[in-house]
């Protein structure tokens, strides 16, 4: 097996599974219990918190753990001000039925925009779904992309009024890799924030971005991109899937999705997951101590690949993280390439791991202009862990060979 | 090289259908039916995941694959037919309706318009063309499915390149009893039909599952769907409560017009249940352990009329009056009758409009549709009045 689809998981690796052991059936105890082993237990759960928030320049008091990047994502937006829009509750969830075939689940957006509200909320039009469906609840507004699959400074700009709130921007990519120049985005709003403190307006504006796939590719550090909201995620990085968190800067007031027993900070009820977070701490841990060599070898192993693959378009070419290979082959249809690929036991994923799931077109590659040809011939290559040269040689060579094949096939 | 359409769901019967084509020789296109694709609260429809399975499959099988969307269509001639005959009080089949006009009317005419020779699905049927004199038509007889000339009726049609469309096509039911699809099947045209390609129509479903697996087709041990593919696991009621104004209503006993209880929309009953009544009367009276069972329902006043008596002649008739019969030839008077999906064949004789059964039956729910056969042939049909 060739896995090259580290972008849409990580294994757990071997150290991680081993911290992570004793907690499941040794020091399994309920951190609020009151005896000796419990607290024990308490102790090592903040001091995981303490290495994860240290690893992108934060304090353990400044995270909330939930169960993944999605539900991070989904808290950090509660930090927008609701007050005389309707609540989130209200804006139900629960689907609409405005005739046959038309039930769909109620967005805010049409509310808001009918009763004239501008948009609290920015996003990047290539954010993941967990970002777009929940900016949409919220009557989010996106941000264009310029065609390298950058953000346009410009749109961003025009876009942000009085009435905005917060602003959503991935560190980096999913489809494409691009790393979005966080800092710059930081200082435009710096510049508002301080236009709006001459003018008497206290509306805050919040600068949120999910950095799943970056977290064991770039240094991190909350202080340097200047956000107040950042979502990490333990799957991506050779931790356990199912545990995430969310760095909370002072300035974000946010409201609990869970209610219960008032774990962390209140804002993330239910008995912490201990083992995910243990887990999660060394695998930043481990991330941290291999950044550099593994940025290193992943940048040769695309020079090798590109260099190797024939008959392909780079659609990623600069900004974007090391692993990411973004390729499309024109004239045939990636999805086939995908099934093919896997007879000869190389994985890889479309422009995102869509089809099977929603049967639409990539929106990341259609923001970035590419032709309805283009996005059909995309395939998403991530290297990892899991891969060594060798294995990239054999996989461009097994790409070859299936893409002349489909070629020939497509011909007759 | 003859050029065929097979309708592909992502199921194994229609995989292995696409796999027995290739086999056989044909130019194989493998089209999958976007017919629906509407999420219910609790149920995801697994449209794109059926997709993909369809499309793994013709990759595997080196076809071209393509996606043909029908859901405007769809929704029209059978959502909306099924909403409709449900508000009225009947019970309609939607999978007949999607077979009359969508598999084998739109998915035949684009088929054709790109210049297919055949349609194929992965039904269990058969189609059997008069004049081919080397078809006895008996199970013993049949060749092995996955031989040179397997499919008896494609080989005939293929001896025959312009064959003639007066030739007289039957529909026969599959050799596997238990899954015959011919009674959803019953009211396709006979251009279609003549035009139309069963390849599994001679297998047991056992063997279709075996050779799926020799092939590595994946789709081998995928869990058989089941009911209405739309309406899915949450089944029909929750799917009308989406789509239909109901109101809840009064249980009355037809005898003595008491009330007995509420049911929550008359639509969602039918003549003959017993289950699913939520009754409470007087001790003694309603729970005294008898069943009732609904024997009317007066769809204008939304009330549901139950009784106790399991003989009541709104249970059990020795008559069936048919409405919209089509039939694909000349009928004799003695048939036999299936009035539900694997249902057992019941022996009767048709005037033309109402079939006569030699002793009471168990009346089937208005809507619902009564097949006739002639031994192995389909003959027809119509909707129970």
């Amino acid at each position: 097996m060739i896995y090259l689809d580290h972008a849409a998981a990580t294994p757990v690796s071997d150290k991680v599974l081993e911290a992570m052991r004793p907690y499941f059936s040794v020091d399994f105890f309920n951190p609020s219990a009151a005896y000796l082993p419990a607290k024990k237990v308490a102790a090592d759960y903040e001091n995981a918190k303490g290495v994860i928030a240290h690893a992108v320049g934060a304090k353990a008091s400044d995270l909330v753990i939930t169960a993944g990047a999605t539900e991070a994502n989904n808290l950090a937006f509660t930090a927008i001000q609701t007050r005389s829009c309707p609540s989130f509750s209200e804006r139900s969830l629960a689907p609409v039925v405005t005739g046959l075939g038309r039930s769909v689940f109620s967005t805010s957006e049409n509310m808001l925009l009918e009763r004239g509200h501008p948009s609290r909320l920015l996003y990047l039009e290539t954010e993941h779904e967990s970002v777009r469906a929940v900016a949409d609840s919220y009557g989010g507004q996106a941000v264009k992309v310029l065609s390298n699959g950058l953000i346009d400074l410009d749109d961003l700009k025009a876009k942000i009024t009085d009435d905005t709130q917060m602003i959503s921007v991935s560190l980096a990519n999913n489809e494409l890799g691009t790393i979005q120049p966080m800092a710059e985005i930081a200082s435009i709003i710096r510049e508002i924030k301080i236009d709006r403190m001459k003018r008497g307006i206290k509306t805050q504006l919040l600068l949120h971005s999910d950095a799943s796939q970056a977290l064991n590719l770039l240094d991190i550090n909350v202080a340097r991109l200047g956000v107040d909201l950042l979502t990490l995620n333990a799957a991506k990085v050779y931790g356990p899937k199912g545990v995430g968190a969310l760095y909370v800067s002072h300035d974000a007031k946010l409201k609990p999705l869970t209610l219960g027993g008032g774990q962390e900070k209140g804002l993330r009820s239910g008995t912490e997951n201990v083992p995910g977070v243990i887990g999660f701490a060394k695998a930043i841990e481990l991330a941290k101590e291999h950044l550099n060599g593994n940025r290193k070898k992943y940048a040769s192993w695309r020079k090798i690949l590109l260099s190797e693959l024939s008959g392909y378009e780079l659609i990623n070419k600069k900004h974007c993280l090391d692993n990411f290979v973004v390729v499309s082959f024109p004239g045939l249809d990636a999805e086939r390439l995908i099934f093919l690929l896997e007879e000869e036991g190389v994985y890889v994923a479309t422009g995102a791991a869509c089809a099977a799931s929603k049967g639409e077109k990539s929106h990341v590659l259609k923001a970035i202009g590419l032709t309805e040809e283009q996005i059909t011939g995309s395939l998403r290559i991530t290297f990892g862990e899991m891969n060594n040269e060798e294995q990239i040689h054999e996989a461009a060579s097994i790409i070859n060979s299936v893409i002349k094949n489909e070629q020939k096939r497509i011909s007759k | 090289m003859k050029k065929v359409y097979v309708g592909m769901s992502g199921g194994v019967d229609s995989s292995v259908s696409a796999l027995l084509l290739k086999e056989q020789g044909y130019c194989v296109i493998g089209v999958y039916m976007k017919n629906w694709s509407q999420d219910l609260p609790g149920m995801k429809c697994p449209w794109a995941e059926d997709l993909a399975d369809a499309k793994r499959v013709a990759v595997k099988l080196g076809i071209d694959f393509e996606v043909w969307d029908f859901e405007n269509a769809y929704r029209e001639k059978v959502v909306e037919y099924m909403l409709d005959e449900f508000k009225k009080g009947n019970t309609p089949n939607p999978d007949i309706m999607c077979n009359q006009e969508i598999k084998f009317k739109l998915f035949y005419e684009k088929a054709m318009e790109a210049g297919a020779d055949y349609i194929a699905t992965g039904h269990y049927a058969r189609i059997k063309t008069l004049s081919d004199n080397s078809y006895s038509g008996s199970r013993r007889s049949r060749p092995s499915p996955r031989g040179e000339r397997a499919n008896p009726r494609a080989a005939a049609l293929r001896n025959t390149p312009s064959q003639e469309l007066s030739e007289q096509t039957l529909l026969m039911r599959a050799v596997d009893e238990n899954k015959d699809q011919t009674y959803f099947l019953y009211r396709i045209s006979d251009e279609a039909l003549a035009h139309t390609i069963f390849p599994i129509g001679e297998m047991l479903k056992p063997e279709v599952k075996k050779l799926a697996e020799k092939h590595g087709l994946h789709n081998a041990y995928k869990k058989e769907s089941m009911g209405v593919c739309f309406v899915g696991e949450v089944g029909m009621k929750d799917f009308l409560k989406e789509y239909i104004d109901i109101e809840p209503g009064e249980i009355r006993e037809i005898e003595s017009e008491k009330v007995l209880g509420y049911h929550e929309g008359a639509v969602f009953y039918t003549i003959g249940q017993r289950h699913g009544l939520y009754l409470n009367g007087e001790k003694g009276t309603v729970n005294d352990g008898m069943p009732y069972y609904v024997v009317k329902k007066d769809i204008k006043n939304n009330i549901v009329y139950v009784s106790k008596n399991l003989n009541h002649e709104a249970i059990w008739t020795k008559e069936l009056e048919l409405k919209d019969i089509l039939l694909h030839q000349d009928v004799n008077s003695s048939v036999q009758v299936r009035l539900r999906h694997r249902a057992p064949l019941i022996p009767a004789t048709f005037d033309g409009k109402t079939l006569h059964f030699g002793k009471e039956i168990k009346r089937p729910a208005s809507g619902q549709s009564a097949v006739l056969y002639d031994g192995e042939v389909c003959l027809g049909g119509g909707i129970i009045v």
